[in-house]
C-alpha cells in the first residue's frame, strides 16, 4: 500500500507546473499505478468489512440482513462490463471521480469514530486510517490521469466539473451521515470494487494492449 | 455514534432471534445448518453461482414435497433492487432438467442486490437470505493447461523443486481486467489424505519446493476473485514424479574413478619405493662406516683373493687401481686409517691370537700356508694384509701391501720382511719371515709409517729391533701404550722417538703399481703446522717419474708424487696417507711438512693440504679430477 501510495503521490506531485526535469510518465504507467492503488484500497475495505462482520452475525452473501441504501446510490454507474464498455470514456471517468469524491468525507469520519471507540483493535484502526487516506490519494491520482488524457487529447475537455470536486460533493453532503458504520463499510466495499473495475476498463479502452 | 452502535446491536439481536424460528423455505446458504431434517425442508434454492461476473445461474430443489418436483410446478422470481419501485420478475430462462434458472448478461447487473424466490401454486417460498450481489457469488472456473517442469535437484539427490504453470480460465475475462483472479495450488502425496496448500497469488505459475524423489505427487489448483471469498472448483489433478535415475549415473562413475585413482597412486608409490630401495635403505638405515684402507678393498682381503689383490696393487691393469681406488673412495668417503693398536701388556691369550694369526699368515707348518687367508680373521674390519708369503720368495717382484693392514704389524713385518731376508739384493719387502718366535713379541698392529722407494714399507709398531736390523733407518714407533686415533697432532708428538719400521713397497718392473717416493722421515716435528706432517711418499728408485709434478692430467688423483727421490729414508710418521697414484701406479704419500715445500709440489690443480688422519668426503672431491 505504501508503494502504491507513494507512486500516486509522486504521480500527483510531479510535473505540476510543467517544471523542467520532470519525469514524464506514460499514460499506461499512470493507469497502472492508479489501478494498483484501487486494488489495494478494495482489499483493505474488504478486510475491514469482514472484520466488522465478526462483531455482527456473518451474512451469507455478505449482503446483510437489511437492505441498505448507500449514499452513492444516486450516482448512476454502469452495472456490467458491457455497460461500462459502452458508455463514453468521459462519462466513465466522471463516474470514477464522483465516487472517489463522495467517499472522502465519510471515510474520514469513520476513521475518527474508529479511533475513539476502543472496542476495535489497532489493526482495524490503522486500516481505516489507511483507507481514508487512500481514497484521497486515489482521487488525486485519477485527476492526474484525466489531466494527462486531456493533454493528450484522448478525451475532450468538455467535462468541466471534473476539475472541481467540490461541486460533486455538494449533492450528497449529508446523506452519508445516516449510515451506520457497518452499512458504510458495506457500501464502500461495493464502490471500491466498482472503481477498480471501471479503471481497468477505462485503461483498456484508452491504452490498447493485448487482451482488451 | 454510540447511539447508532447500540441501535445496531439491538437490531442484530432482533434479527438473530428471528433466525431461531424455523423457516419453511430456507435459503441457499452454503454453510446453512444441515441439521434441519430434510423432511421438513420445503422447496428452496440450493445455490446461485456466477462464473464470469456477467451471467449467473440459480438452482433450486423441491425439497421433501414430491408433488412439486415436476417441472413447472415451481416458478422462480427474482427482484432486482436497482430502484425503490422494482418488482418481482420471473426467471428469464429456465433449464428444467437441471432445475436451473439462467440469467444472461442482459439480465445480470453487478453491484445490485438480487433476491430470488420460488412460487408454487398459491405458496411463495421466500427467504431473506436469498439475496445477493453478483460480485459476491462469483466462483471462477479452474485454470486450464496445468503442467510442471523440473527446476533442480538438491545436491543430496533426495529433493527437487518443480515449477507448475497454467493458464487462466477462459471464461474469466482477465485480459480486460473485468476479473482479477488469484490462484491456490494444493498438492499431496499419492496416498495421503491431507492436501498441502500453497500461498494464494495472482500469477500463472508457482514453484513447489522440497518434493522428494521417488514419490508421486498429486497437484490441483483453483481460483477465486481477489479480495473475495468464494473459490471456484478444483481443476483436474496432475501427477508429478521424479525418479532417481539421473543421480545414480553420477555416483557410480565417481566411485569407480576414485577407486582407480587411489590404486594408481598406491602403485606409483610402491614403484618408487622399490626402485629407490637402496637409497631409502641408506637413508633409513645408514651403514655404519667401517674403517677401510685406502685403495684396498677389504672384501678381497676377507675372501682371501690374494691374487686379485696383488694384481690390483701391482697395477695389473691400466685402469685397474685407479678405478678401483676411485671406487673405494666413492663407496666409503669416510675412509680413515685404522689405528695401530699396541698392547704389549696384554695377556697371553692375545699372544696366542697373535700366534695363530701370525702362523696363519706365515704359512707355518702347523698352519696351512695358504692360510694367508689369515684373512679368515674374525675381525672383518681389520684390513689384514694378505701377504703372499709363498709367492714372495719365488717371484722377483714383490707385492706390497703397504698401507695395508694396519692391523697386524707383525704380519706385515713377516710378509714384507720375508722376501727381504731371502733376497738380499733387492731390498724390497723386508718382512720378517722368521720363526714364529720372532714374532711373538711383535704387536698385532703396526702402522705403516713409511714406504721406501725400494718398495719397503716402514712400519712403526711397538717394537722390533729385528726389523730395524733388516731395514735401514727404521725407527721405532712410539705408538706404544695405546691406539692412535686419527689425531695427527697427537701422533706427531710421539713420533719423535718412534722407532719405525720400514716397509718397502714392492715395485713390479712391469709398471703398474710403482712405489712411492721414499721420503722417509725419521722424525716428524710435531710443531709442523702442515697437517700433512708425517706423511711421506715413497718412490721407487727405478721409476722416477714425477708425473704429478708435470701436472699430468692422466694422473690419478690419489697420487701425490714427491720429487724427493734422493731421500730414501726420511722420518716416518705414524700415519701415511696415500695421496695419489701416479701414472706409474705408485703410491704417493704425503711428504712431511718440512720437506714438502722443498719438493716440487705437483701442480695438481686440485691439490689441497691433506688432513693427517683421513680423507673427508669433501677433500676427496678435491682429489678427484
Amino acid at each position: 500500500a505504501l508503494c502504491s501510495r507513494l507512486s500516486s503521490i509522486r504521480a500527483a506531485s510531479s510535473c505540476t507546473n510543467g517544471q523542467t526535469g520532470c519525469h514524464f510518465l506514460s499514460l499506461a504507467n499512470l493507469f497502472d499505478r492508479v489501478i494498483q492503488h484501487s486494488a489495494r484500497m478494495h482489499g483493505i475495505s474488504n478486510d475491514l468489512h469482514s472484520e466488522f462482520e465478526l462483531y455482527f452475525l456473518p451474512s451469507k452473501n455478505q449482503i446483510g440482513r437489511v437492505s441498505r441504501n448507500c449514499h452513492t446510490s444516486t450516482i448512476l454507474t454502469p452495472n456490467g462490463k458491457e455497460n461500462a464498455q459502452r458508455i463514453a470514456r468521459e462519462e466513465l471517468t466522471e463516474v470514477i471521480l464522483k465516487l472517489l469524491v463522495a467517499w472522502r468525507e465519510p471515510l474520514w469520519h469513520f476513521h475518527q469514530n474508529m479511533a475513539q471507540h476502543r472496542e476495535f483493535n489497532n489493526f482495524s484502526s490503522n486500516k481505516s486510517l489507511e483507507m481514508s487516506e487512500m481514497v484521497h490519494e486515489l482521487r488525486r491520482g485519477v485527476q492526474k490521469v484525466v489531466e494527462k488524457m486531456q493533454m493528450l487529447g484522448v478525451i475532450n475537455s468538455s467535462l468541466g466539473n471534473l476539475g472541481s470536486p467540490e461541486a460533486l460533493l455538494a449533492s450528497d453532503r449529508a446523506e452519508w451521515r445516516l449510515m451506520n458504520d457497518y452499512d458504510l463499510l458495506y457500501c464502500f466495499r461495493r464502490d471500491s470494487n466498482k472503481i477498480q473495475n471501471y479503471l481497468k476498463i477505462l485503461k483498456c479502452r484508452i491504452v490498447p494492449e493485448h487482451g482488451c | 455514534m454510540a447511539v447508532l452502535l447500540s441501535s445496531n446491536l439491538c437490531l442484530i439481536l432482533l434479527v438473530s432471534a428471528l433466525d431461531w424460528l424455523p423457516t419453511p423455505a430456507s435459503a441457499f446458504l452454503i454453510d446453512w445448518d444441515r441439521t434441519t431434517s430434510s423432511a421438513t425442508l420445503g422447496p428452496h434454492f440450493t445455490d446461485c453461482i456466477s462464473r464470469d461476473q456477467e451471467t449467473f445461474r440459480c438452482w433450486w430443489s423441491p425439497g421433501s414435497l414430491q408433488n412439486l418436483s415436476s417441472p413447472g410446478a415451481l416458478r422462480v422470481f427474482y427482484l432486482k433492487k436497482d430502484s425503490p419501485t422494482s418488482e418481482w420478475k420471473e426467471c428469464p430462462e429456465y433449464i428444467h432438467e437441471n432445475r436451473e434458472c439462467f440469467f444472461d448478461a442482459n439480465h445480470t447487473s453487478v453491484w445490485i442486490p438480487y433476491c430470488v424466490q420460488l412460487r408454487g401454486q398459491n405458496v411463495t417460498y421466500f427467504n431473506e437470505d436469498d439475496c445477493f450481489t453478483v460480485e459476491n457469488i462469483v466462483r471462477p472456473d479452474p485454470p486450464v493447461s496445468l503442467n510442471w517442469t523440473l527446476l533442480n535437484i538438491s545436491p543430496s539427490g533426495l529433493n527437487y523443486d518443480v515449477l507448475v504453470s497454467w493458464k487462466p480460465p477462459p471464461s474469466a475475462d482477465v485480459g480486460v481486467g473485468w476479473m482479477r483472479i488469484e490462484y491456490e495450488i494444493q498438492y499431496r502425496e499419492r496416498n495421503a489424505t491431507n492436501w498441502e496448500a500453497l500461498e494464494k497469488q495472482p500469477h500463472t505459475q508457482q514453484t513447489i519446493y522440497g518434493l522428494q524423489i521417488g514419490k508421486e505427487y498429486e497437484v490441483h489448483i483453483r481460483s477465486r476473485m481477489q479480495a473475495f471469498v468464494k473459490f471456484g472448483e478444483f481443476s483436474d489433478s496432475i501427477f508429478i514424479e521424479v525418479t532417481e535415475i539421473p543421480s545414480k549415473d553420477y555416483t557410480v562413475p565417481l566411485t569407480l574413478v576414485l577407486i582407480f585413482g587411489v590404486v594408481a597412486v598406491l602403485t606409483v608409490i610402491m614403484l618408487i619405493v622399490i626402485s629407490q630401495q637402496q637409497r631409502i635403505m641408506m637413508i633409513l638405515l645408514p651403514p655404519v662406516p667401517a674403517p677401510k684402507i685406502k685403495g684396498i678393498d677389504s672384501e678381497l682381503l676377507k675372501k682371501g683373493k690374494l691374487e686379485e689383490l696383488n694384481f690390483i696393487l701391482n697395477g695389473g691393469g691400466v685402469d685397474g687401481l685407479p678405478a678401483y681406488a676411485t671406487d673405494f673412495y666413492q663407496e666409503e668417503p669416510w675412509v680413515e686409517f685404522i689405528e695401530v693398536d699396541e698392547e704389549d701388556a696384554e695377556g697371553g691369550d692375545k699372544e696366542d691370537n697373535y700366534n695363530s694369526d701370525t702362523q696363519r699368515l706365515l704359512g707355518l707348518p702347523h698352519r696351512n700356508i695358504e692360510g694367508f687367508s689369515a684373512i679368515s680373521h674374525p675381525d672383518d674390519d681389520s684390513g689384514r694384509a694378505s701377504c703372499y708369503d709363498t709367492d714372495l720368495p719365488e717371484h722377483d717382484t714383490q707385492r706390497l701391501m703397504a698401507s695395508l693392514l694396519p692391523g697386524q704389524p707383525e704380519d706385515n713385518e713377516t710378509c714384507l720382511d720375508a722376501p727381504a731376508s731371502e733376497t738380499g739384493e733387492k731390498p724390497l719387502i723386508q718382512t720378517q719371515i722368521g720363526g714364529p718366535q720372532t714374532w711373538i713379541n711383535t704387536d698385532l698392529y703396526a702402522q705403516v709409517s713409511n714406504v721406501m722407494p725400494s718398495g719397503g714399507v716402514v712400519l712403526s709398531p711397538g717394537q722390533q729391533p729385528k726389523i730395524q736390523e733388516n731395514t735401514s733407518g727404521s725407527e721405532r714407533e712410539t705408538q706404544k701404550g695405546g691406539k692412535q686415533n686419527e689425531d695427527v697432532e697427537g701422533i706427531k708428538e710421539q713420533k719423535r722417538n718412534e722407532p719405525q719400521f720400514q716397509l718397502f713397497v714392492v715395485v713390479p718392473e712391469g709398471g703398474g703399481y710403482t712405489a712411492e717416493n721414499n721420503t722417509q722421515q725419521t722424525s716428524t716435528p710435531p710443531s709442523t703446522s702442515v697437517p700433512g706432517a708425517g706423511y711421506q711418499t715413497i718412490q721407487p728408485q727405478p721409476m722416477e717419474t714425477k708425473p704429478a709434478a708435470t701436472g699430468d692430467a692422466n694422473e690419478s688423483p690419489y697420487i701425490l708424487p714427491e720429487p724427493s727421490q734422493s731421500q730414501l729414508f726420511t722420518p716416518v710418521a705414524d700415519y701415511t696417507v696415500v695421496q695419489e697414484l701416479d701414472t706409474h701406479r705408485s703410491l704417493l704419500l704425503n711428504p712431511p711438512p718440512s720437506q714438502s715445500p722443498s719438493l716440487c709440489q705437483p701442480q695438481h690443480p686440485l691439490k689441497v693440504p691433506m688432513p693427517v688422519g683421513y680423507v673427508t668426503p669433501d677433500l676427496l672431491g678435491n682429489l678427484t679430477p
